[in-house]
């Protein structure tokens, strides 16, 4: 019969302890640091490219790119001229504060104003891992079902923000923007939704709003 | 989806503990795994069944508690226990939005049954002093 010794340590507990420092050093440096979270396919690479272009006499931003494979979207992200790093998961589900750690070191943060982190997509597992970041950003899109929120929850759950994305693709699906925002809502009452068409740069004045307030909290 | 590596984490903790009280040898391990926490049991069962195959940690019984998701209403701020995570109507006043989750998301290592080294001078290897 062996002793019973109570541990009580939180199996997340080393990327949390690396989620802390790195929020940490980006709260010190005042970067505004954004997890942007969604399925493959979604859109975030798109909406980035946008984004980027569009507050380029703004704001000095950067890139980290998760991916299991390639540098495809390190690339048409940098092409915007922004910083950008690329990590490869090798068959990873989701971003680890250590993988930032690394990509943190391989960028020039000095003077940056926010840093976006491009998540593995995957509409499971990365919400599990913080990376420091001052707010999750979920992007959801029309061609996916409104019923991912309601499926999907912790995500959906942990989001300051969910951007619908390929509104411009609405007379062609099954989907409600209302139903997606109950859904959302019921989750989480505080969330902030926009409707956007990336592609076609449609409704992306409201998040960029969001993102100018953002960034002024972090000043 | 990442059960193995949430494993591979806890018998990161496992080894630290067991250097830290000096165990000798390993019975048991109860871990809590909340409703939201996002790890399924019987994933984390399974890797836990391919992880401890062989090495030091074989044959180590791994318990795994289930802990129910408790809220706390949003509105009127009764804590209850929801049936469904997705629809979490409050008993109290039927509101379905803003509750706080007050557990539920945990997921941690309880304890570890094993036998101890108290002062045993039996020819046991002695405990390992690096990592």
């Amino acid at each position: 019969m062996g002793k019973t010794v109570t541990i009580v340590r939180n199996v997340m507990e080393a990327n949390e302890r690396r989620a802390a420092k790195l929020k940490d050093f980006f709260d010190k440096e005042r970067i505004l640091c954004l997890n942007l979270m969604s399925s493959p396919g979604a859109g975030k690479t798109t909406l980035l490219e946008r984004t980027l272009s569009d507050l380029a006499g703004e704001f000095k931003m950067a890139v980290i790119e998760g991916d299991l494979q390639t540098d495809n979207d390190a690339r048409r992200v940098a092409a915007t001229g922004a910083q950008a790093v690329q990590v490869n998961t090798e068959g990873g589900c989701h971003l680890d504060g250590s993988m930032i750690e690394d990509a943190v070191a391989e960028l020039d943060m000095t003077g940056l104003d926010i840093l976006f982190i491009e998540n593995v997509g995957n509409l499971v597992c990365p919400a599990e891992f913080n990376l420091g970041e001052d707010h999750k950003i979920s992007i959801l899109s029309v061609t996916e079902g409104d019923d991912k929120p309601e499926k999907y929850p912790l995500m959906f759950h942990l989001s300051s923000v969910m951007l619908l994305n390929k509104t411009d693709l609405l007379p062609y699906v099954d989907f409600n923007l209302e139903t997606a925002s109950a859904h959302a809502r019921k989750l989480n009452k505080d969330i902030q939704i926009f409707p956007v068409a990336a592609s076609k740069n449609d409704g992306l004045a409201a998040w960029y709003d969001w993102l100018r307030h953002a960034r002024a909290a972090k000043r | 989806m990442h059960e193995l590596s949430l494993i591979e984490s806890m018998l990161a903790i496992i080894r630290e503990e067991r250097q830290k009280h000096g165990m000798k040898r390993i019975l048991r391990v109860r871990v809590v795994n909340g409703a939201l926490s996002g790890a399924v049991s019987d994933s984390l069962a399974f890797g836990w069944e391919c992880l401890t195959q062989e090495g030091d940690l074989q044959g180590v019984v791994l318990d795994i508690v289930d802990a129910p998701l408790k809220v706390v209403c949003g509105a009127c701020g009764k804590p209850f226990v929801p049936e469904d995570a997705h629809y979490m109507p409050c008993p109290a006043c039927g509101e379905i939005l803003g509750h706080e989750i007050e557990s539920g998301k945990e997921l941690y290592i309880d304890e570890i049954e094993a036998d101890i080294d108290d002062n045993d001078v039996a020819d046991v290897a002695a405990p390992p002093t690096g990592d």
